[in-house]
């Protein structure tokens, strides 16, 4: 579905992606996970055209995304939810999510979903979206980037500075939502949650993916997780 | 004193809404596309000076109406697109950039315009009394076409899918792209939109004041104190300060001749940026 190989990318003169490439098959939830400051973030800015790859390709269900506008990217199947959900906040959570419909108007079938995911969302409908809590501002988030009935979904650190039940209930709502057809690619700090609800999982260092595996390989290879994350198992 | 008092009301009011407009085009163009646009006094110049053509052709007030702030709507689409695109994302470029359109904007006024002021007859000419005196009926027209206008672009502003586009990209303008909202056109359709109402508001005063190729430059100063004390972006506080403003600047004509009321206005300025240096209504 998402197949990326040999992107490059950079910030001013300083390279941030040194040849990133990975793939997110149709159906798959696809973890990235690596220190503070590898590309990550970049790594799904580059899909979603917000950086320019100046080398490498992007192929998006066999069309090439690298050099599509970034306004167009999402019209093609694809939605982002970045690191610090990026709610509009003085638009309503309805505007918010209304918003991410470019092309047409809201489905109210997904709309339903989107509550059934999130009950909360449906309560808070006519407040302003950055008198929410960190919380709510999430599931706002994740449903704006539903709404539109994509493809793919980018995720970015979804459960950043949240709670650690939050922090479980989000990451078992992003395996719903994959359940129900939805692909995604999800970044996160934390190899745990990953490990819970991936189907692979990537690990980024120094720009460039080093190691892809199922969560019971990573599991395994207690090498790799000391070396590219210093985690103590 | 009475009917003195009223005539500065009523005047205060009817130049505060014309006032409102062309400070809402500045304001919107600032707020969305950070450009602190020093042509909009020329554009609203043009408005009125377009506006005389067409009634020299035609007599038609309202026909000019309609068609000046049109074609100078065009004149802001080319320079949107042919000039500020290049260079939106410098503000101190895009000063000395609109500060040259200003002067050539004049500077073609007053070549095929010329230098002398013409007047603009009142297409209402009617008058009604108000106390012993008798106020024209026009100005108090101009006010309601004004004030609906206002009313216009908070619908579109609050109604409309693009007005929601608008109000996103002010907010976050990465997470706009992100969501597939073309900001360039935004932006473009802003910057129009901008120059439409700073015409619209010339045609609308030029019955008022005379029609001459410097009528842009003391409004765009109005105009850009409102904005700063009204709160830069602020929208609606931009309107609520314009009507302020002239408010305080038609009562000071009683007292003093008009152009020394200006004093108050500007003293008016000076204390609320002492207190709120974000303006009346800005964050």
């Amino acid at each position: 579905m998402l197949k990326m190989s040999g992107i490059c990318c950079y910030y001013g003169k300083g390279q941030v992606l040194h040849g990133t490439t990975l793939e997110v098959r149709e159906g798959e939830l696809v973890g990235l996970v690596g220190r503070n400051g590898v590309g990550k973030t970049t790594t799904l800015k580059a899909v979603m055209g917000m950086i320019p790859a100046r080398a490498g390709s992007i192929a998006f269900r066999g069309e090439e995304l690298a050099g599509v506008p970034a306004y167009r990217v999402p019209r093609r199947g694809i939605s982002y939810v970045p690191q610090g959900r990026h709610l509009f906040p003085k638009l309503t959570v309805k505007e918010n999510l209304e918003i991410a419909c470019v092309a047409g108007e809201i489905d109210p079938a997904k709309l339903e979903e989107i509550y059934g995911y999130f009950p909360r969302v449906k309560e808070r409908l006519g407040q302003k979206a950055g008198t929410l809590s960190g919380g709510e501002q999430q599931m706002v988030a994740i449903g704006r980037a539903l709404i539109a009935k994509p493809d793919l979904v980018l995720l970015d650190e979804p459960t950043e500075g949240l709670m650690p039940l939050l922090v479980q209930a989000i990451a078992e709502t992003v395996q719903a939502i994959n359940r129900r057809g939805t692909s995604i690619l999800l970044v996160e700090q934390n190899l745990k949650t990953l490990k819970e609800i991936c189907h692979r999982i990537y690990i980024m260092e120094k720009g460039a993916v080093v190691y892809e595996g199922t969560p019971s390989e990573i599991e395994a290879a207690m090498d790799v997780q000391e070396r590219y994350l210093s985690v103590k198992v | 004193m009475a009917s003195n008092l009223a005539v500065a009301v009523l005047n205060g009011i009817v130049w505060g809404l014309i006032m409102a407009l062309i400070a809402l085009g500045l304001n919107l163009i600032f707020g969305l596309l950070h450009i602190i646009n020093m042509a909009h006094g020329a554009l609203y110049m043009l408005g009125a000076v377009f506006s005389w053509y067409v009634i020299e052709l035609t007599g038609n007030y309202w026909l000019a109406l309609c068609v000046a702030p049109l074609a100078v709507g065009l004149i802001g689409l080319a320079l949107e697109r042919g000039l500020l695109r290049t260079i939106e994302d410098k503000p101190l470029v895009t000063i000395i950039c609109t500060f040259g359109i200003m002067l050539v904007l004049q500077q073609l006024a007053l070549t095929y315009f010329g230098g002398t002021a013409r007047r603009i007859a009142l297409p209402i000419p009617g008058r009604f009394p108000l106390f012993d005196l008798q106020y024209p009926v026009m100005r108090i027209v101009i006010a309601a076409i004004s004030a609906a206008v206002m009313v216009a672009l908070w619908l579109f502003l609050n109604r409309t899918r693009y007005g929601l586009w608008m109000r996103a990209v002010v907010q976050d303008r990465e997470m706009a792209v992100a969501l597939g909202i073309p900001v360039h056109k935004v932006y473009m359709w802003t910057f129009v939109l901008g120059s439409v109402l700073a015409a619209f508001s010339g045609v609308l005063a030029a019955p008022i004041v005379s029609v001459d190729f410097m009528m842009g430059r003391e409004i765009l100063i109005m105009a850009f104190i409102i904005v700063i004390v009204g709160g830069m972006g602020n929208l609606w506080g931009s309107v609520i300060t314009a009507v302020v403003i002239s408010l305080i600047h038609g009562v000071g004509s009683i007292f003093v001749v008009p152009s020394t009321a200006t004093v108050f206005s500007l003293g008016f300025m000076i204390l609320v940026l002492l207190v709120r240096p974000q303006g009346l209504f800005g964050e």
